[in-house]
């Protein structure tokens, strides 16, 4: 049986030393994290009871692919918002590629500083970036300052509840947009917070479940290519990664990770 | 004073009193059917000679016996590999008359529809002495049909992987593409068409057809020589009409798994040369071999010498000179574990290197537990473009930037590297399907493979295949088949009607 070791990080180049374990974690989540993909974003949408009149606000909303994608099926006109400005710009061309006709538009921004006048969106969509935001209270109230009395904001986000094992917790903490994850009762106390009240609170950890399953299959294709030396993966361990999908598969069986929708009104 | 009868009475009695062991080991009960009368009956399963055998007797019609698996020590070894299932969202039956009879799915079933099989007609433009549906004429689905069946799948599964669409020969039902159109609208992940091939090596427009659709195939094809084709399809020139169409599937690119039934005294000695086709050929992504059955039309034989999963592993091996070894192939706990196995191969350059021999099985093995993988070359493909998406993604980590474009010890593959290692990986997986002879009621619990049925109800194969269910459904839909015929001439929707199954003013007491 041919199981070889990952090359030793003294035989590889010194760029290569620099890949950390968050890089490694970076690769294997690819560019979006996003449980559920374009199905949850439009269960987002229905439930925010998107339509053509509708004018939305996508925080966080990355490279645009949500944005589009509501206006595409609702016809809503969508505002995006992110903090990198690389996001905006592979955003902007998106946009420009799918000829929307000025329906969706994006801007730098900092959800806890919305450029934006008070009570001009219906709705506002923040989907698996809520828990990234530093000062989420501050963000919450934003919301709740954007919307027009009687507009929904919809979250969808990673949960937390209880401890984790070690080796999990320190992944996590490399993983910048998971670290904060909270308890669902939390993001909506933080709603309630900025005077929404909290309609929907909708679990959807089967997606998260499907979403670790597809790193699980990337490790495999991995795992393959190393061990058919069509690929060095040095300073990454694959050992490492595999336990640690299974750890989250636990964690989320345990009902100490998961995915949930939390839909709030604004008063009308 | 003892008579002449009575001493040779006493010599008798006073012979060698010893007792014998028997000569097998009685390894559990099960329960079975009779192959005559259908009757429910137990049935026990024998070790012997490092074999498995499946013994049982009717009241009414006597003894019967066969030969189950010809690997004892690998069959009890698979109890590892016997995970817990997965649980629909939804059951189509009550458990009321009890197991076998209450199909499907019943809450005492084991495990999820993994793989749902619609039969869209009976109908076939060939004549094969082996057919386990029985094809001829008969019925044909409408598509309001198809599309309930296809909610029904939804309904229970949530988000189902695979749909085969099978018949008859279903590439001449007039509106296959739009079923398969049909699946696909419903995000149903894969879908699969059953075939014989003849349709794609003949039809252009039918080629162009699935070019745009693109299903998966599920290709028969049980080896080269002409005496195979002729006993097992009635057909000996068979073979040209299958490598054309294999080649014009080829051309557009589509995914085929071939799928050769194996009968023993007949194909077996072709095992080798069907892996080394499958190996060149850039059409075929994986080889599915089913040992010949006997349910529907079948050819005679003696139960207690059929082909068994592991008969079909020895024939691997040895004609293709240990490319491929018995310890390759690992059992698939989707189902039963004795009921499929499986392995995956990277193949280059002739040389073949079988997964399990380079990863830790057991790492993986949920990978296959509750689900069946319908294409592992496409899964391979989506994982490998999915671990390097963030280094052709504007804005991505400034250090996996300098990854991709000047660490050489990284090589991070491009996209034609990746096309190139998704192709070559090889799946073959053996599937020993069940007859009246080696029904047994355990295996059938954990079924995951489904004939779905207008009305929403799925019998798992072996029980529609066994216990009477496809007889009672082929006459139900052949009867609906005036009114669908009504209904296509006076333009208006067919309405659907449910199959329903009655076993007991049919059982046999």
């Amino acid at each position: 049986m041919g199981r070889g070791q990952t090359p030793a990080p003294s035989a590889v180049k010194q760029c290569c030393a620099a890949v950390y374990a968050s890089d490694a974690a970076r690769l294997l989540l690819g560019d979006s994290f996003h449980p559920g993909g374009t199905r949850l974003t439009e269960r987002l949408g229905q439930m925010l009871n998107l339509t053509p009149r509708t004018r939305v606000l996508d925080v966080a909303a990355g490279t645009g692919t949500s944005a589009v994608r509501l206006a595409e099926r609702f016809g809503s006109e969508v505002v995006g918002v992110d903090y990198s400005r690389e996001s905006i710009e592979a955003a902007n061309g998106q946009v420009s590629a799918k000829k929307l006709g000025g329906k969706v538009t994006f801007k730098c921004a900092d959800a806890e500083k919305l450029p934006f006048p008070d009570a001009c969106f219906d709705a506002v969509i923040c989907e698996c970036a809520f828990c990234t935001f530093p000062d989420k209270q501050a963000a919450a109230r934003e919301f709740n300052r954007v919307l027009r009395p009687g507009g929904q904001v919809g979250l969808s986000d990673l949960t937390r509840q209880g401890s984790l094992p070690p080796e999990l917790e320190s992944l996590l903490s490399w993983i910048a947009c998971i670290a904060d994850a909270q308890p669902v009762s939390e993001y909506a106390a933080l709603l309630s917070g900025a005077a929404f009240t909290v309609s929907v609170v909708e679990r959807h950890d089967g997606a998260l479940v499907e979403f670790i399953n597809q790193i699980r299959t990337r490790l495999l294709a991995a795992e393959v290519m190393a061990r058919l030396q069509k690929l060095s993966l040095p300073g990454f361990d694959l050992d490492v990664a595999k336990t640690l999908a299974r750890h989250a598969l636990a964690a989320i069986k345990e009902g100490k990770l998961g995915y949930a929708i939390v839909v709030a009104a604004k008063e009308p | 004073m003892s008579t002449v009868l009575e001493t040779q009475n006493e010599i008798r009695a006073n012979s060698d009193r010893h007792r014998v062991d028997s000569e097998y080991v009685f390894h559990e009960l099960t329960r079975s059917i009779c192959p005559v009368c259908r009757r429910v009956i137990d049935a026990k399963i024998l070790l012997r000679d490092n074999q498995v055998f499946m013994s049982k007797r009717c009241p009414r019609c006597g003894p019967f016996m066969a030969l189950i698996y010809a690997d004892a020590e690998a069959y009890i070894s698979y109890s590892q590999y016997n995970k817990p299932g997965t649980i629909p969202l939804a059951y189509s039956g009550k458990a009321e008359r009890g197991c076998p009879h209450d199909c499907g799915l019943c809450p005492e079933h084991e495990q999820h529809a993994c793989l749902g099989i619609i039969e869209v007609n009976s109908a076939c433009d060939m004549d094969c002495p082996l057919c386990f549906a029985e094809a001829g004429p008969g019925f044909s689905l409408t598509l309001e049909e198809v599309e309930q069946m296809l909610d029904d799948y939804v309904r229970t599964e949530g988000q189902p992987e695979v749909v085969q669409f099978s018949g008859g020969e279903p590439s001449i039902h007039p509106r296959i593409i739009d079923f398969v159109r049909a699946a696909q609208a419903r995000n149903i992940r894969f879908v699969m068409l059953n075939t014989n091939g003849k349709r794609i090596a003949r039809d252009d427009r039918f080629l162009e057809d699935l070019n745009e659709v693109r299903p998966a195939l599920y290709f028969q094809f049980d080896g080269f020589e002409p005496e195979t084709y002729r006993v097992i399809r009635g057909e000996p020139d068979l073979l040209g009409e299958k490598l054309r169409a294999l080649d014009r599937l080829a051309e557009i690119g589509l995914n085929v798994t071939i799928v050769p039934a194996i009968e023993r005294g007949v194909n077996e000695h072709e095992v080798g040369r069907i892996v080394e086709f499958a190996i060149e050929h850039p059409a075929i992504r994986g080889i599915t071999f089913q040992p010949a059955f006997r349910a529907g039309r079948h050819l005679p034989g003696d139960p207690l010498r059929r082909m068994t999963i592991p008969d079909v592993v020895r024939e691997i091996e040895a004609q293709t000179s240990g490319k491929f070894i018995a310890s390759d192939f690992v059992p698939v706990p989707c189902c039963f574990p004795t009921c499929n196995s499986v392995t995956y191969a990277f193949v280059e350059s002739g040389r073949v290197t079988p997964l399990p021999r380079i990863l830790d099985v057991n790492d993986y093995l949920d990978y296959i537990t509750n689900r069946i993988v319908p294409d592992f070359s496409h899964e391979i493909r989506t994982a490998l473009e999915g671990l390097w998406s963030s280094s052709s993604v504007a804005g991505s980590d400034k250090s996996l930037q300098q990854l991709a474009i000047s660490c050489q010890a990284c090589q991070l593959p491009d996209k034609l590297a990746i096309n190139n290692i998704a192709k070559n990986m090889l799946m073959i997986m053996l599937q020993d399907f069940m007859d009246p002879w080696t029904f047994s009621q355990k295996n059938l619990m954990k079924c995951c493979k489904e004939f779905l049925l207008p009305g929403g109800k799925q019998i798992p194969f072996c029980a529609y295949n066994t216990v009477g269910y496809r007889e009672q459904a082929r006459e139900q839909l052949v009867a609906m088949e005036p009114e669908r015929r009504r209904a296509r001439r006076e333009g208006r929707p067919y309405q659907p009607k449910p199959i329903v199954f009655d076993f007991d003013s049919r059982s046999p007491a």
